[in-house]
């Protein structure tokens, strides 16, 4: 396992942009993409020509660099990517790009946009069919979505527990989103409207799955020695890594002890000079309740099957949310359940924007580390330690 | 029932939509014959699922398949409320089950498949189950179906 890690410190998330999320946006893809880009570019304090990477993911409606790159008007790129989606793949390209000198400003930028089976809305829109031709699932397959609902079953029986910690989870994302102004969903959500919810593929149901939206995240990454000094305190990458365990199919990862969440975990760790205890900004991927139970668990917060106990000692009635030792949010920004299905964006836009101290109604006061989990158990896991330079 | 007339493109057209390809092609010419084959390598005994050329284990190129007898436990449950359509399946008649099942005599080995004439208190984790075979578009495809229990 490599513990090197010379990069650390050295690379800034120079500028941030978002478009928000909603379930109604009637503007293309690339619209949403230009718009949150020009706005991470320029709240980076630089200008179409100090942009010399870009690294778009290959999001299923989204388009290739070469497209961003032309729509924005870039007048020379020498490093452009399309890594497969879930955020910090596309990060860590750029992260990589900056630290090796194959760019010195990387717009990393991630376009979501609601599939013609995420709605009826969305299935009625002419201009979004093309986007259904994929492969096509049988009843039996487990791969992608299914899998979580299947590996929810074996942790509810493995562990003798009830739903009570997805449940608990889905209610502090919805919380949290109040406070979110570029939220998709912010009415007040209890446990009894989690297990009222329509179950989709048992033990899951409507609430365990993230919330299908429009919209774009952008970030600006550059060395932090060239990053602007517009004023504001700067946000230094400290570590950055994916993890993959074998085998990683989904029916055949060895248990919940062991997939790939822990793998990332292990190296995370080796890397960064600060863990879970010193963390003042926690966020989780939930693209599906189980996923954030297992970040929970293997981060050593519970132990296994313990969300739930772990939730509720912490739970803030009066704010109906966690506040772990009283202090740190899980999510503040209300994850993919409730500001929108972002994988992954979302949570390392909100690190960044705590740390900056700039999450008015929802900043964790002096924020100067930030821990992000992103991705499930499979193939997609990814871990990033953030502070405040 | 063996179908020795079945081309390499029957296969591929009659399995449609799952995905036959030079890898996968000798696990679904079990499944026409009603027969469950897994990888297993020659050289170091490793099996395995999903089908693959290489033994992830020694890396021996000599792999071919074992018929696994079909005994095994529920590892993973799911019960779709919806899902993709199938022929024969209507989810509006009640949740479709599909199971991950860990064979008996292939441990960590699983396949995911249907389960046949369970009762709702047969759909958990940890529950026995022997292999099955139903057709759908006139092909054998694999499924499970709890196995009796003693009393």
């Amino acid at each position: 396992m490599s513990t090197r890690n010379p990069l650390k410190d050295q690379i800034a998330i120079a500028g941030i942009g978002s478009t928000g999320f909603s379930r109604s946006s009637d503007v293309s893809g690339l619209e949403l993409l230009v718009r949150a880009s020009v706005e991470a570019i320029r709240d980076a304090g630089l200008t179409a020509a100090d942009i010399d990477g870009v690294v778009v993911p290959g999001e299923p409606g989204g388009v290739n660099p070469g497209v961003l790159a032309t729509a924005l008007g870039l007048p020379r790129v020498t490093h452009f990517a399309r890594p497969v989606p879930v955020a910090m793949f596309s990060m860590l390209d750029a992260v990589h790009a900056v630290h090796s000198g194959a760019c010195d400003a990387a717009l990393v930028a991630f376009p979501y946009l609601r599939l013609p089976w995420n709605s009826r809305s969305a299935a009625n829109d002419p201009f979004r069919r093309h986007l259904a031709h994929g492969v096509q699932a049988v009843p039996e397959s487990i791969a992608m979505a299914p899998a979580y609902a299947a590996w929810a079953s074996r942790y509810l029986a493995e562990y003798g527990v009830d739903r009570d910690g997805f449940g608990l989870v889905a209610v502090n994302m919805r919380s949290n989103a109040a406070r979110n102004p570029l939220a998709a969903i912010t009415t007040p959500l209890t446990l009894d409207d989690y297990y009222a919810a329509r179950m989709i593929r048992e033990p899951l149901g409507m609430l365990d799955m993230d919330l299908p939206v429009d919209g774009a995240d952008a970030f600006v990454v550059t060395r932090a020695v060239d990053a602007p000094d517009v004023g504001r305190p700067q946000v230094v990458v400290h570590a950055i890594t994916t993890g993959l365990v074998t085998p990683n199919d989904e029916d055949q990862v060895p248990c919940l002890d062991r997939h790939s969440q822990h793998i990332v975990l292990d190296t995370l760790r080796a890397k960064s000079d600060f863990w879970i205890d010193d963390a003042d900004v926690v966020c989780l991927y939930d693209g599906f309740t189980v996923i954030t139970a297992g970040w929970i668990e293997n981060l050593g917060w519970a132990p296994p099957g313990g969300t739930a106990d772990f939730l509720r000692e912490h739970w803030v009635a009066a704010e109906d949310r966690v506040l772990v030792g009283g202090r740190v949010q899980i999510n503040p920004h209300g994850g993919s359940l409730s500001e929108g299905a972002t994988r992954g964006s979302g949570h390392v836009r909100e690190a960044v924007v705590q740390l900056r101290g700039e999450a008015e109604g929802r900043q964790t006061p002096d924020a100067r580390t930030a821990l992000v989990c992103t991705g499930g158990f499979f193939f997609n896991s990814q871990g990033l330690t953030l502070r405040r330079a | 029932m063996s179908t020795p007339t079945l081309t390499d493109a029957d296969l591929v057209e009659r399995y449609a939509p799952l995905t036959v390809d030079k890898d996968t092609a000798d696990f679904y010419r079990g499944w026409a014959e009603r027969e469950l084959r897994i990888r297993h390598c020659t050289e170091c005994g490793h099996t395995w699922l999903p089908f693959r050329p290489i033994c992830p284990r020694c890396w021996s190129f000599a792999v071919d398949h074992v018929v696994v007898q079909g005994d095994g436990t529920v590892h993973l449950m799911m019960l779709l409320h919806q899902g993709p359509p199938a022929p024969g399946v209507d989810y509006t008649t009640g949740p479709y089950p599909v199971a991950t099942v860990e064979f008996a005599d292939h441990p960590g080995v699983r396949l995911t498949a249907t389960i046949v004439d369970a009762r709702p208190e047969d759909l958990v984790v940890g529950r026995a189950v022997s292999l099955t075979w139903f057709e759908r578009n006139g092909m054998p495809h694999p499924a499970f179906r709890p196995t009796e229990v003693t009393r």
